[in-house]
């Protein structure tokens, strides 16, 4: 049995801002996770530290969160945020009037804003289609989600925090109406474990109403699935917006050699239910096309996609429903946060936190605001030119993953899976999509004795099988080409059985 | 533009436009081969695998599905093709094993079993079951072959690991052929004291003296040595390559290395020319026939956009086997990927079908229905159909 103070249930950019908000104010926590860290919505978002400009038109007070929290972030997450800056373009037709309200609202919610000349954009992004009007800059960012979890983390861990991964939180232990503990089913072993503390946050993202029905509560939602695709290629050094009122494949980010570019936005039922179609990937990468006419002619090397809790409202297209936060109390021990963005994923924290602070009667200020995040320090032990100096060593070609990070990240994490070396060194993100260093990694995972071989085996086949539900709706061109020669090596080459 | 004439131009240096362009150049025919680059035997184990669906390969063939072109060739051409190449590759000391009767077993780097009918010698001695006695050796640093894999399977199995002090497939394989490198890991390997009934190795057994490497290994420690074939870059895949291409050459044929086809000469119904391009510029090839072999997806035959699939050379008409959706099973494992059937659908004179020129031969994985993968139709299909193609030309020719 597990006591702790506070338990915080998901794994998010929001469970993981809550545990380190509560490592800083003292207050023992345990984070439990199914997945990984940023298994999520967090893990499957377009990675945009946006400046809120997106929302300044539709709603302000997201808006005036998102930039503020922008400055932040930049400050205290230097090592997760790339200061690309952003444009919003105008392309032939689209809407005068609402160029007008844009900088209008910008304006007013203090976000700066420079228009700027079709000339003087085609020089900042070369790529941009020529036939734009205008663009107007605004501080967008692109941020590294995965990182960012990690470094949240961090902290809690400092501070003696507790986090399960890969454990599944499947019933609130109740006393008395109220909500005093949870059991979470540990994926790898099947053992459940009891953890006790005085206050639950459910901070499950999509999954919200899966948790409070545990205790026959439930939060209006909308489900919203947007989804994304990632190219092999960084066409572009800024954030690229259409500016028009939010719609399908709008928002190119770059991040780090590749750009990502959606989303579309679907109402779904089930968060654990989501297919992307190739209607979907044909969409995006022709409305990204228009702004980038490149896009057309690039290899998409996988398409993904994530699903965004909405709060309800009266209006019908869940574009239209506010992206802000709620903390709803449930008044029995345990509170939901829903909506928000990963961008004030510490606003929320913040906010949370406060609630917590003052239910247990105790009074010390955030500090998440001022304080660097923990462990930046180290991430830049990883230059280019260091992971070249080692090639011969280097096991994923695609992004320069050396087998001494790879080494590194299992003997930190003494992690048993592929994905969380991938989260945390970018290894099979690139090109191959780990078609050709999975096989490697697991290899060292062996000879490291974390995995038996049996282990090994299966781990590549639920890893290959994982990566091609992201590749399989974004497969023609090369990029076919690359998954007919990965599968010859998985299934000829080395003769991995088949199913039947 | 330069201009160069012949009686047959073969494109792609695969398996198939090897074979075919061994045939026709053997007839005393003026044979050029133009090829954009490597094939993806160079990727393969250099095991020939024929139909992996049945015990016997030709069994195998008589049950795959009616559209396979594997049924427009007899069986008696089928054995003539495989013996060519098993008489080819002894010719030039890389000797095959294996008959049409009967599939054989080869250890995969993950220790499971692969089916294929013919191996090179160096692979004749990879267990036939689980519980062999093996001792395998693996090199320091070399990043493509983990002995764990294969001990988790194979009982009595162990491994030692030996530095080489290069640390890539190449490049161990290049120290192989270095006599005093091989007479210390031999000494190495006798202070090993082994007990295990075979050795195996990663195949690095040298570049192209492999077969004589592994002889003399196994002599010196008195058992039976094998390679295991790894992940590109394959060594037995790419001794496969360099031993045809070398056949071909030595029957008078001639290869354009890096030239890919761009572009066609047409008139009336026939093809007069290709254009390759060389070093950015284009050279006019002429010929009295042409023998597509420029594989599937992967060597570059068949090309997919977003809603069709195309043959980029002469534009023949392409088997798309359904829309994009249909193109991938959703379960990775089921090897049932529409996407195999996609290719050129021929006749029994291996011209395509409703191809408006008559002067065309398609052979090799680039055809319709073979599903390489799927019914394990390698390189032993590809030399097939090469020799059918080549036969049919040489038929047209006279
Ligand atoms: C396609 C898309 C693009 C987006 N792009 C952006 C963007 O560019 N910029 C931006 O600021 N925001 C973006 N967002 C929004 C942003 O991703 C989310 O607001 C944010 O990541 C939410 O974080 P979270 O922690 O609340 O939820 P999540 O990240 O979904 O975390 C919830 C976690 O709870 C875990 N969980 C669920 N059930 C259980 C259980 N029973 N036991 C244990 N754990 C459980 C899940 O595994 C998950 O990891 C995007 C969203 C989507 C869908
Ligand atoms: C990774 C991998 C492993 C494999 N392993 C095995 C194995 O172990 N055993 C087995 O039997 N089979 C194996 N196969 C299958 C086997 O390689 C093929 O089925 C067979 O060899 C096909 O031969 P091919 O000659 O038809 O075409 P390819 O080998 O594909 O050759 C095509 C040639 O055409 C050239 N070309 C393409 N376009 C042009 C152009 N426009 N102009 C000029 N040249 C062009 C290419 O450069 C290439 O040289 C493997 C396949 C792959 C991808």
């Amino acid at each position: 049995m597990i006591k702790t103070d506070v338990i915080i249930i998901g794994g998010g950019a929001t469970g993981c801002g809550i545990a380190r908000d509560l490592a800083l104010r003292g207050i023992p926590h345990c984070v439990i996770e199914k997945g990984d860290f940023a298994a999520g919505a967090t893990g499957a978002c377009h990675g945009l530290l946006h400046s809120g400009g997106r929302y300044a038109v539709s709603d302000p007070v997201a808006a005036k969160e998102c930039y503020d929290e922008n400055i932040i972030l930049r400050r205290i997450a230097e090592k997760c945020v790339e200061p690309t800056g952003g444009l919003f373009v105008r392309l032939p037709g689209d809407s005068k009037l609402f160029r007008e309200r844009f900088l209008r609202s910008c304006e007013e919610i203090g976000i700066p804003t420079e228009v700027i000349s079709s000339t003087k954009a085609l020089e900042l992004v070369p790529n941009l289609n020529p036939e734009i009007e205008e663009a107007i800059k605004v501080p967008d960012c692109s941020i590294d989600p995965f990182r960012l979890c990690m470094l949240n983390m961090r902290t809690s861990k400092l501070k003696d925090g507790l986090s399960f991964t890969r454990h599944k939180v499947t019933e609130i232990i109740q006393s008395r109406g109220r909500c005093i503990g949870v059991k979470a089913t540990d994926a790898a072993t099947g053992e459940i474990k009891q953890i006790y503390g005085n206050i639950i946050v459910n901070a499950s993202g999509a999954w919200t109403n899966l948790i409070a029905g545990l205790v026959g509560c439930t939060v209006p939602l909308t489900l919203s699935k947007g989804s994304l695709v990632i190219t092999n290629h960084r066409l572009t050094n800024m954030v690229i917006n259409r500016l028009r009122p939010s719609s399908d494949g709008d928002i190119i980010v770059p991040n780090e050699a590749v750009c990502l570019a959606g989303t579309t936005s679907l109402t779904v039922e089930d968060p654990d239910k989501i297919a992307i179609t190739p209607s979907e990937v044909d969409t995006i990468i022709s409305e990204a096309g228009r702004m980038i006419p490149h896009f057309n002619n690039t290899r998409v090397i996988r398409a993904f996609s994530g699903v965004r809790p909405l709060l309800k409202s009266q209006k019908l297209d869940s574009r239209e429903i506010s992206r802000g936060f709620q903390i709803i109390d449930h008044q029995n021990g345990m509170y939901s946060i829903v909506g928000g963005k990963l961008t004030t994923f510490r606003l929320m924290a913040e906010k949370m936190v406060d609630i917590i602070m003052s239910a247990f009667n105790l009074k010390r200020a955030c500090e998440t605001a001022e304080k660097p995040l923990d462990g930046q320090e180290e991430l830049s032990g990883y230059p280019l030119s260091k992971r070249l100096a080692d090639m011969k060593n280097i096991i994923c070609e695609c992004e320069l993953v050396t087998r001494k990070e790879v080494e590194r990240i299992i003997e930190q994490t003494g992690t048993r899976h592929v994905g969380d070396i991938q989260h945390r060194t970018r290894l099979g993100m690139g090109p191959c999509q780990g078609g050709f260093c999975t096989f490697r990694a697991l290899g060292i995972m062996h000879d490291m004795q974390i995995l038996t071989a049996e282990q090994s085996v299966q781990s590549l086949r639920e890893f290959l099988q994982r990566r091609f539900r992201g590749i399989r709706c974004a497969l023609w061109g090369d990029q076919l080409r690359e998954e007919q020669l990965v599968e010859y090596i998985y299934l000829g080459i080395l003769a991995m059985e088949r199913n039947k | 533009m330069s201009v160069i004439e012949y009686d047959v131009i073969v494109i792609g240096a695969g398996v198939a436009g090897l074979t075919a362009g061994t045939l026709l150049a053997g007839q005393g025919l003026n044979v050029a081969l133009v090829t954009a680059g490597e094939p993806t035997a160079c990727l393969s184990t250099g095991c020939v695998d024929v139909c992996s669906q049945n015990e016997n390969p030709l069994q195998g063939i008589a049950n795959l599905p009616d559209l396979h072109p594997f049924h427009l060739v007899s069986s008696e051409t089928i054995l003539q093709a495989l013996t060519d190449f098993q008489q080819v590759m002894t010719d030039m000391n890389i000797p095959y094993t294996g008959t049409l009767e009967k599939n054989r077993q080869v250890i995969s780097a993950i220790g499971t079993f692969k089916t294929t009918c013919l191996t090179p010698l160096t692979m004749e001695s990879s267990p036939q079951s689980i519980d062999e006695k093996i001792q395998i050796v693996t090199f320091t640093g070399l990043k493509d072959f983990y002995p764990s894999y294969i001990i988790s399977r194979l009982q009595n199995a162990s491994f030692s690991t030996y530095d080489a002090r290069v640390s890539t497939t190449m490049g161990i394989a290049a120290k192989f052929e270095d006599d005093a490198f091989l007479e210390a890991f031999i000494s190495w390997l006798e202070n090993l004291n082994i007990s295990a009934d075979k050795i195996a190795v990663p195949a690095v057994l040298g570049l192209e003296s492999a077969t004589a490497i592994m002889k003399r290994i196994a002599s010196r420690l008195k058992r039976p040595v094998f390679e295991i074939p790894t992940i590109p870059p394959s060594m037995p895949g790419r001794r496969l390559f360099n031993a045809l291409k070398d056949h071909f050459r030595s029957k008078g044929g001639v290869i354009y290395w890096g030239w890919p086809v761009v572009g066609v000469e047409k008139a009336g119904r026939l093809i007069e020319a290709v254009t390759a391009e060389s070093r950015g510029r284009p050279n006019s090839l002429n010929a009295r026939a042409f023998v597509l072999a420029t594989g599937s997806f992967v060597g570059g035959g068949l090309h997919a956009e977003r809603d069709t699939i195309v043959e980029p050379v002469f534009g023949l008409p392409v088997h798309v086997p359904s829309q994009r959706e249909g193109w991938f099973d959703q379960d990775y494992f089921s090897a049932n990927h529409g996407i195999g059937q996609a290719g050129i659908m021929v006749d029994t004179s291996f011209r395509a079908v409703g191809c408006p020129w008559d002067n065309i031969f398609v052979c090799g994985a680039i055809l319709a229905h073979t599903e390489a993968l799927k019914n394990g139709c390698g390189h032993g299909f590809a030399m097939t159909t090469g020799h059918a193609a080549a036969r049919s030309c040489l038929e047209y020719l006279q």
